[in-house]
């Protein structure tokens, strides 16, 4: 198996993407690594090491591994905002490709700054005028972008997902309750402070309330898929918390626990022992004096209603399709399934699409985990190869 | 090692055909991936068959498609000339090292000896019916799901219908969400047929696996009742009834099913634990072949060229064993490659003259990286070194050194002292590469705080820090020393982070026998993308040190 003279477009810079784009360059490969945000890493290189005093296999360092490997390899070329155009196949596809508009949150001082060091650059202007002082080494986001034509003998798409928009459980209050985070939010403060807190006063809270599935296995939404990776995210960050601070009152609210880790029943059994497990949805959550939040929820043994006050409550929202899949399953001629995720035609090798020569990788197939994305990215990897074989 | 400079290297011709050990889904599977991309396959069963056909539902369940392939699967290996499948045949032992292993095999004929480059294992699950948990003894109306999998296979499955069956899942076993991807497809296979109904007990519900809620809310919808439930149901011990607390109508229930069907645990192969010894590979939690450490997925075991695919090394449905499959050939294509490898030839390198044979390298190498010749001496294989240099470190006659990192090289680092605040309280930090290297790489360029006269020196891995190298900053000036390390369970060397735990308890000693305070000398565990992490380590040191002054030696 070699790919040697071979040309190869993966879609996406996220941990599948950059998974798929290393090993295809292993292989001898040339990758043309197409992104439409500023940066590389997707979602999961913004997230933090969940460790206590050991490691808890969430994987967020792989992500910043895998990155080092990517942007150290001349076989891969990176196309930071740029998306695909347009797509034509005729034994190769011929691939237009143009600069993407990325949604940027418009930060205070007109300078966006990547999550890692490897990050290349690290920093993107987005508003000169608003910039008090430029970074060393920062790029203006105008000079960002690929606009021109290629030609590449298969594709991988690992284009990603979107995070589940909490505002859309209203009663909720995400982004009108300064203590009311999402994960996503919790990995962000994590990783830059070190340290769980509040956002409204940046002290430690004391009671921290996780509600599980928000966005998940929620048949009113008709999101009928459980997202596999909150339950793993929110207890590795609830047993941290407990940790670093064992006076810290932990209460969790489920409808299922799911498994993660290879010796999940012990995990699972510490964090029980340590922490309330409470299974219900809550109701709802309005603000009570010191930013603190009030919930409403339904008791489990007796079915009353009962309130609780947290300093902080985190929802675990989960994994959604990306809007962009509807665009992309027309472009690349490949079906979307129920769940608007993309679909493979092979139900034992979900790689597979109805357009040969196109695979696809990670949570724009269906919601995964960092070392599940990296196998699948593998997986796709191997399929292109045998592609190649077949079709030199 | 990426600073490698070509003239260090040196081409080693290797052989190419690997060895698959086990004949099921994914050993087949494997065996042929390994073939299509050109290597030579022997592929080992110790039953008498291949493809698992003696029991078809071991662990594809009731999954057509799966069964289908398997059987195309099974014709596809037999015409294949390149694999060469022994069954009834058991391996016995390997020596060396990746690209040139030697094998035997106990087959039905004799023993074999094999020359092969890789190994990838493929064993099976095995499922342990849990009716004893329930109190429960198997009969015509207690069923394990095996069972009830073979009934709906077969022609009698129409025994079932009108028939009211109840399942139990979770409260044996936490379980996992293969179990419960069998349940339920047992549960709707269940209701296809005329007239039956259905209850579920269940604990947690393991809907983590793709298609399975929607498989959850089919069954509802079809007539399928699930009781959630945070204990053991009470059951007669005759099955014959079942109650309960419903939790939404909160009232005491009975049931009088036809049909329990009981959960099973998946188990890991009891063939694991003496492949493991044979092949010196770690065994993970619950006797899987992989510990659970990040660097070794997918299918990494601790041993370069020995792979560990599907059910060998954890639960897994058939998609994800297939995906490690898939994986594994891309890590024998990478390994393999056309025969020839280049590697440099001062990985780590052994001075035979200083060398006393006292075995403390060949016990200590996590990768199993270190064998004997023929002339009874030993060889480091430049193939399978990882250059960790824990061996170095731990050579009582310092008779081996790593790469870009021998003794003399770090010595002199410590020595040399370019720092621009050469007045600042003096700290040196021992970084491995793969964490808290990257982590200090990290601070810098995101401007976190860092003492003035930091001096941080990459390691390979935290075990290759000497006890040595630590008292020579001591003695060199050094304020205050740091060893950083990866996490417990995150070290690509499996444990170099717990043996640079214990230098710095023995170092520890040894300052206080010196009269230093122990405090100037502190043990780190950090991950890569802990760049605040590593900044309040060293901060904090240095504060500790502000507290004590000047180290005694630093004149």
């Amino acid at each position: 198996m070699s790919t040697e003279n071979n040309k190869i477009m993966v879609i996406g810079g996220g941990i599948a993407g950059l998974t798929a784009a290393w090993e295809l360059s292993r292989l001898g490969a040339s990758v043309e690594l197409v992104e439409k945000t500023c940066f590389l890493g997707g979602h999961a290189i913004g997230f933090c090491c969940k460790a206590t005093d050991e490691c808890v296999q969430c994987g967020a360092c792989s992500v910043e591994d895998m990155l080092k490997k990517v942007v150290g390899e001349p076989g891969i070329t990176v196309h930071l905002a740029t998306e695909v155009d347009k797509i034509g196949k005729n034994g190769i596809f011929s691939v237009k490709l143009k600069k993407s508009s990325p949604t940027v949150n418009m930060p205070v001082d007109g300078v966006i700054k990547g999550y890692s060091k490897n990050n290349d650059p690290l920093y993107v202007v987005v508003d000169k005028d608003k910039a008090a002082q430029i970074p060393e080494g920062a790029v203006d986001l105008s000079e960002l972008g690929t606009t021109g034509e290629l030609e590449v003998d298969a594709v991988i798409l690992a284009s990603g997902f979107q995070p589940f928009n909490a505002e859309i459980k209203k009663t909720y209050g995400y982004n009108q309750f300064k203590n009311v985070i999402t994960g996503m939010d919790l990995e962000r403060i994590k990783r830059q402070y070190g340290d769980v807190i509040r956002p409204s006063d940046k002290k430690q809270p004391e009671t921290i309330a996780f509600i599980l599935c928000v966005g998940s296995r929620d048949e009113r939404l008709g999101n009928l898929w459980c997202s596999q990776v909150c339950c793993p995210y929110a207890l590795r960050m609830a047993n941290d918390i407990k940790f670093k601070n064992e006076e810290a009152d932990i209460s969790v609210f489920y409808m299922d626990i799911q498994n993660f880790g290879k010796n999940f029943p012990d995990f699972y059994e510490k964090c029980q022992s340590s922490m309330n497990f409470i299974r219900t949805i809550p109701v709802d959550i309005f603000p009570v004096e010191d930013d603190k939040l009030k919930m409403r929820y339904f008791n489990e043994e007796d079915g009353q209603s009962v309130e609780n006050v947290f300093d902080l409550v985190v929802l675990a929202v989960g994994i959604t399709p990306d809007p962009d899949n509807k665009n992309l399953a027309k472009l690349l001629e490949i079906g979307l399934n129920v769940d608007g995720f993309l679909g493979g035609i092979d139900p034992l090798n979900r790689t597979r699409t109805a357009n040969e020569g196109v695979f696809i990788a990670g949570t724009v197939e269906g919601p995964k985990s960092i070392a599940g994305s990296m196998a699948q990215a593998g997986q796709a990897a191997a399929e292109v190869m045998k592609y190649l074989e077949v079709n030199k | 090692m990426s600073e490698m400079i070509l003239s260090d290297m040196e081409e080693i011709k290797i052989n190419t055909d690997v060895l698959v050990v086990g004949g099921g889904y994914t050993g087949l599977k494997a065996a042929k991936g390994i073939s299509d991309s050109g290597y030579s396959v022997v592929l080992i069963e110790s039953d008498t068959i291949i493809g698992g056909e003696k029991n078809p539902l071991s662990f594809i369940g009731i999954d057509v498609t799966a069964q289908d392939e398997l059987k195309r699967l099974v014709d596809d290996v037999a015409a294949d000339d390149a694999v060469n499948v022994l069954m009834n045949t058991r391996l016995v032992s390997a020596a060396g090292v990746p690209g040139d292993f030697t094998i035997r095999l106990a087959t039905s004929d004799g023993d074999l000896e094999k020359k092969i480059g890789a190994i990838v294992v493929a064993t099976n699950f095995s499922n342990k019916p849990l009716s004893g948990a329930y109190g429960l003894s198997l009969s015509d109306s207690v069923l394990t799901l095996s069972q009830l999998e073979y009934l709906l296979s077969g022609s009698d499955r129409d025994r079932l219908s009108n028939k009211t069956i109840a399942f139990m899942v979770g409260f044996a076993q936490e379980g996992d969400a293969l179990v419960m991807e069998r349940i339920l497809s047992n549960v709707l296979a269940v209701e296809s047929i005329g007239g039956c109904t259905t209850y579920v007990f269940a604990g947690n519900l393991k809907v983590a696996s793709d298609g399975l809620e929607r498989a959850y809310l089919e069954s509802r919808d079809k007539g399928a009742t699930y009781f959630k439930l945070k204990t053991m149901p009470t059951i007669s011990p005759d099955g014959e009834s079942i109650s309960f607390i419903d939790p939404v109508l909160r009232k005491k229930m009975e049931l009088s099913p036809d049909v329990i069907v009981i959960e099973e645990e998946i188990l890991a192969d009891e063939m694991n634990p003496l492949l493991a010894a044979i092949l010196r590979i770690d065994v993970g939690p619950g006797g899987f072949l992989q510990t659970d450490n990040i660097h070794r997925f997918p299918v990494q075991s601790n041993r370069e060229g020995i792979f560990v695919i599907g059910g060998t090394r954890d639960v897994q449905n058939i998609p994800t064993a297939l995906m490690d499959v898939e994986n594994a050939v891309l890590e024998i294509n990478h390994l393999l490659k056309d025969g020839k490898i280049v590697v440099p030839k001062n990985k780590a390198v052994l001075d035979i003259g200083k060398c006393t044979f006292c075995i403390t390298c060949y016990r200590l190498c996590p990768h199993g990286a270190i064998y004997w010749d023929n002339t009874n001496k030993p060889v480091i294989s430049p193939v399978a070194c990882q250059g960790c240099g824990i061996c170095a470190s731990d050579c009582p006659m310092d008779a081996i050194q790593i790469g870009n990192y021998s003794d003399a090289e770090i010595m002199d680092k410590i020595k040399s002292n370019g720092s621009a605040a050469p007045d600042d309280l003096r700290i040196v930090a021992f970084c491995c590469q793969n964490s808290a290297y990257e982590a200090g790489l990290m601070a810098d360029a995101f401007q976190m705080e860092t003492p003035a006269n930091l001096q941080v020196i990459k390691v390979p891995c935290a075990g290759k820090v000497d006890l040595d190298y630590i008292m020579k900053a001591f003695v060199e000036g050094a304020d205050g020393v740091l060893v950083m390390a990866c996490h417990p369970g995150n070290c690509k060397s499996e444990k170099g982070n717990t043996y640079a735990e214990w230098r710095v308890v023995d170092a520890h000693r040894m300052l206080e026998e010196t009269g230093l305070e122990k405090e100037r000398l502190g043990f780190v565990t950090l991950a890569s993308n802990m760049g605040i992490g590593f900044s309040s380590a060293v901060v904090d040191l240095e504060n500790r040190l502000k507290a004590l002054g000047t180290s005694p030696f630093n004149k």
